[in-house]
């Protein structure tokens, strides 16, 4: 906690925070233009919840209801059916390699990235600058580009098929490294050098100086990593194959078939696989913001 | 002198070691053997040196300039829009009661945590033509006279997708802007507005430039968040009608896995990386001197 | 935390160990035929045969036709491929059979079952090579369905000869309108192209308007271009300027299903005996299907048809491979499992096994044999097909967008034929 204010790191979020101030909105008055942007700002409200609403109400909904061609704004005869044929398929074992894939996936991530990115921001060793520039380079590379040698890879490494194939190339996605460099960066190079004097080893170095001051950036990676993972359907795709290590992503997907549209099975499906992280996340609301604000400290 | 040298290089390439083992193992050697293989004829039967035939016949393609244009109006409309719409946003909801404001931040950043699947197969039946909810909803409002084949009509589809794709992006931007607008030097904007600048003025002239780091690393972020819509294309259109939603992701994957032809995917994917290469090079360099 | 993730790693490392064991386990991958989709038919077909061979252990695999083949092409590339796959000549003998990653299967036409296929039939599973890549276990004519109830109520029915289930050009002409003056249902027809899932029930529409054919008789070239192909297309094209045809390049076969099981549309081209089966409770109460075969200026339709059967990846392995032989000549062969395995797709044995359906809860799939005189071939074995089927559904897309039949039929004809 004091290494961070010592270090001076968010300089940017060291004022007030907006939950502490009041003074602030009075000074807004309500003018027309306000009224109208918070009238506007309900309408998306209700666009940016409907689809969550539909999925929800749409997974109590018969077959017929929901082809009705007038809609059905609630299902006043809800049905469980389409979750029982939901888990008649292993639903949660989808959802349990998801949450697997992905913990594994951030925590790699976390580790590797903090360890490269202090690399890169603090330590002078040759070849830095190509190295970067090289993970800078390859930062928004869509993973399509590589899927077949990464697909033939995998089948070398005996690894087709298993989550492993999924996260060691989310864990291999530059990105984390970048931020990760951009947080060790605030870091004032005076207490690196008072740490040497002192006599601390380069691992004693990292884990008790470097290591509380980056914290943040690393909640802000993990949850990123996580989400990432969590969406990254494409990966998973071409990777997993057997029922048994499917995700709950491609379980959803692969719930649409050729000849039937079961919307009522998809949307169980659907919200099977996003009622939990919605539930993580309005729990953990406050270290989500925190995190994300966190990445953009250093621009 | 020389030793301390050696110990600071031994040491940074212990720390890059993780990283860097991940990196150029899934990532860089890929890269390489995508590189290598697009010289090569290589379906399922066959693996045959073509030199740069994968790549002449890539420029002949009608559906790769397609897809092309395509990806690059998804990135060159979604980028902006997203960064305006979330500045918007933000700059109305900051200001509120913090109660409010995470209650809107919640909101927004909702579809982020729905998971691009779940958020995708509910879109498509929202636009679907005959029992769509939209299409009732526009009916009803008198918008439309008859329904609307919102995803099966190449004028509206690639629009569809962008839109859904602005609702699934917005929500990190809008989290980002709102911590940036309130940590816009107070006093800085009240000693303007008592010198009598507008609104506007004081926006441009205090708080842009305040809040300029932020935006360009949404920029970064929403450019690889466009890049990747790979979902949505692939569960809602497959690249139709009629290629209008055609995207290079799509068209490689489409090529490899449809057509087996793993040696033109690949030339297409080399094409993409250094197309956004070059993107991020830029992206970077404006970074860099803004910073500066 | 951290022992929360360190337990969850050590978890992960575990996970590879679920690969498949050796000795005789053996992976079924079934893409969605009749009941082979669901978990309980397939289940207890696999105990049956566990009751004989209760030393082999059969996996199996749930393919669609959305992302079935893309599962096998990854499996293919990493070398995961499933012991035994159940699908069609297509797929078995032209894409996988013809890249050499499937077992000859000719010793199974050699058990005494096997000589008694049909010949049209065992010919569809041998490839060009000469050797069988797929043995056979049922088939079937794609015809289309009518809503019943639609078509009365619009005095259409008598455009329909009920005797023989067909119908000519011209009367599917003036039923559409009728329907369409009627208004007992949204749409008459719904001619989807957004994928290539269902194209079987435009080809066949297309193709029968004008007696037109779509490949060649050695089904080694495709014929979209021949003069009543071209015709076809433009009477559809015109019908659905005037009105009384809608096109749809948002939806595949499965969504004008699902219009036509909910009273959208009053027909819908992409039926067969399965799917009245499986459409069963999802019919709207003004909905009563009638399957008919295609339209076709003579009367007389030649219908697309379904082969499917199974065949075994070359996985090196013959432990594995020799089980694999033993399930499908249970499957297919064993007197008292055969007649079970077909009845569980809805559709009819590959050899002369007599009526399983009469009696049965599945007595409407009886009627469906009056169309097995009408099946035409089976040209999906033509070279090209992935490719081709991509240019079918947007060559749709072209037409009914730019209108210019000749024009964009020339340029599905290269893409078709390229190669």
């Amino acid at each position: 906690m004091s290494a961070i204010q010592k270090a001076d790191l968010p300089s940017r979020m060291k004022k007030r925070s907006p939950e502490t101030d009041t003074t602030d909105h009075s000074v807004h008055a309500l003018t027309p233009y306000r009224v109208l942007s918070i009238a506007f700002l309900i309408f998306l409200t209700i666009l940016f919840i409907f689809p969550l609403y539909w999925i929800v109400t749409g997974s109590f909904k018969t077959q017929q209801v929901i082809n009705a061609r007038v809609p059905v704004w609630f299902p006043l005869n809800p049905t469980v059916g389409n979750y029982e044929r939901l888990f008649q398929k292993p639903a949660f074992t989808w959802l349990f390699n998801t949450v697997l894939l992905c913990a594994a996936a951030m925590g790699l991530t976390c580790v590797s990235a903090a360890m490269g990115g202090y690399a890169l921001a603090k330590k002078n060793f040759r070849g830095r600058t190509f190295l970067f520039s090289l993970f800078v380079c390859a930062m928004a590379l869509p993973k399509q580009v590589i899927l077949i040698p990464l697909l033939k890879e995998m089948a070398f490494l005996k690894l087709h098929n298993t989550l492993w194939a999924v996260i060691l190339p989310t864990v291999g996605w530059p990105f984390g490294v970048f931020l990760m460099k951009q947080f060790s960066e605030g870091i004032p190079n005076e207490m690196l050098e008072a740490a040497r004097i002192d006599g601390a080893g380069e691992a004693r170095t990292f884990i008790d100086i470097i290591l509380p001051m980056i914290k943040p950036g690393i909640g802000a990676l993990a949850i990123f990593t996580f989400i990432t993972a969590w969406n990254d359907y494409f990966l998973q795709l071409i990777m997993l194959n057997d029922t048994k290590v499917l995700t709950i992503s491609l379980g959803i997907a692969k719930l649409q078939s050729e000849l039937s549209t079961d919307y009522g099975l998809i949307m169980a499906g659907a919200a099977l696989g996003s009622i939990p992280i919605i539930i993580i996340f309005l729990l953990f609301q406050k270290f989500f913001t925190r995190g994300i604000t966190m990445g953009a400290v250093k621009g | 002198m020389k030793e301390a040298r050696r110990r600071e290089n031994i040491a940074g390439y212990i720390f890059m070691a993780p990283s860097l083992l991940f990196f150029l193992g899934f990532v860089i050697f890929p890269m390489g053997m995508c590189l290598v293989t697009s010289f090569f004829n290589y379906t399922m039967t066959d693996f045959s040196f073509v030199g740069l035939n994968n790549y002449k016949e890539m420029f002949g393609d009608p559906i790769f300039s397609k897809a092309l244009v395509n990806t690059i109006i998804i990135v060159v409309v979604s980028v902006p829009v997203t960064c305006m719409f979330s500045l918007w946003v933000a700059s109305i909801i900051f200001k509120m009661r913090p109660l409010n404001t995470s209650f809107f931040r919640c909101v927004f950043y909702l579809p982020v945590v729905t998971g691009s699947v779940a958020v995708t197969v509910v879109w498509k039946w929202i636009f679907n033509n005959y029992t769509g909810v939209l299409n009732y909803l526009f009916k009803s409002l008198g918008i439309i006279s008859k329904n609307m084949n919102w995803l099966g009509d190449p004028s509206t589809a690639l629009w569809c997708i962008i839109t859904i794709l602005l609702t699934t992006s917005v929500g990190q931007p809008i989290v980002l802007y709102v911590s940036a607008l309130s940590n816009v030097d107070h006093s800085l904007t009240e000693a303007a507005s008592v010198d009598g600048a507008t609104n506007m003025q004081v926006f441009w002239r205090i708080k842009w430039p305040q809040i300029m780091p932020t935006t360009l690393y949404i920029l970064v972020i929403t450019t690889i968040n466009s890049f990747q819509c790979f979902a949505l294309i692939q569960l809602l259109t497959s690249g139709g009608p009629n290629n209008s939603t055609q995207t290079i992701m799509y068209y490689i994957y489409y090529q490899a896995f449809k057509l087996n032809r793993y040696g033109y995917g690949s030339a297409m994917g080399i094409i993409l990386a250094i197309i956004i290469a070059v993107f991020s090079a830029i992206q970077f360099r404006l970074a860099k001197t803004d910073n500066g | 935390m951290k022992k929360l993730l360190a337990l969850l790693l050590c978890l992960m490392l575990m996970i590879p160990a679920f690969a498949l064991a050796d000795g005789v386990e053996i992976t079924l991958w079934t893409y969605p035929i009749g009941s082979w989709t669901d978990d309980a038919t397939v289940a207890s077909l696999i105990a049956d045969f566990n009751a004989a061979y209760p030393d082999i252990k059969v996996n199996v695999q749930f393919l669609d036709y959305q992302s079935g083949d893309d599962q096998v092409t990854t499996a293919i590339e990493a070398k995961t491929t499933p012991d035994v796959i159940f699908e069609g000549p297509e797929r078995l003998v032209a894409n996988w059979g013809a890249a050499g990653k499937m077992l000859d299967l000719s010793d199974l036409f050699e058990t005494e079952e096997g000589k008694t296929i049909y010949e049209t039939v065992s010919g569809s599973c041998k490839g060009a090579d000469g050797k069988y890549y797929e043995y056979p276990l049922c088939m079937t004519t794609h015809c289309m369905v009518i809503n019943k109830k639609a078509f009365e109520a619009a005095d259409a029915m008598k455009y329909i000869n009920e005797e023989t289930r067909t119908w000519t050009t011209e009367d599917f002409e003036n039923a559409c309108r009728a329907l369409t003056e009627a208004g007992f249902t949204p749409v008459t027809g719904i001619v989807y192209c957004g994928g290539q899932g269902g194209d079987q029930g435009t080809r066949a529409l297309v193709y029968n308007l004008y007696s037109g054919t779509f490949t060649d008789e050695t089904f080694t070239t495709y014929t979209m271009d021949s003069e009543a192909n071209i015709k076809g297309l433009q009477k559809l094209y015109d019908m659905v300027q005037e009105g009384i045809m809608t096109v749809d390049p948002g939806i595949v076969a499965g969504d004008a299903i699902s219009l036509f099981c909910n009273g959208t549309a009053s027909m819908c081209f992409c039926w067969n005996a399965a799917l009245e089966t499986n459409n069963k409770d999802t019919l709207a109460e003004n909905v009563e299907p009638y399957a008919v075969a295609f339209p076709s200026d003579d009367g007389v339709p030649t219908l697309d048809g379904g082969i499917w059967g199974f065949g075994i990846f070359d996985n090196g392995d013959e432990a594995r491979a020799n089980a694999a032989k033993e399930f499908i000549k249970f499957m297919c062969n064993d007197a008292t499992q055969a007649p079970k395995s077909v009845y569980a797709t809805g559709y009819f044995a590959t050899r002369a096994i007599g009526d399983i359906y009469t009696g049965t809860e599945k007595e409407a799939n009886a009627a469906y044999d009056a169309f097995s005189p009408y099946f035409g071939g089976y040209y999906q074995i033509a070279p090209n097909w992935a490719a081709q089927r991509t240019a079918w559904w947007n060559l749709l897309q072209r037409v009914f967008a730019s209108g210019n039949v000749a024009d964009e039929v020339a340029v599905y004809m290269t893409e078709a034929n390229a190669k």
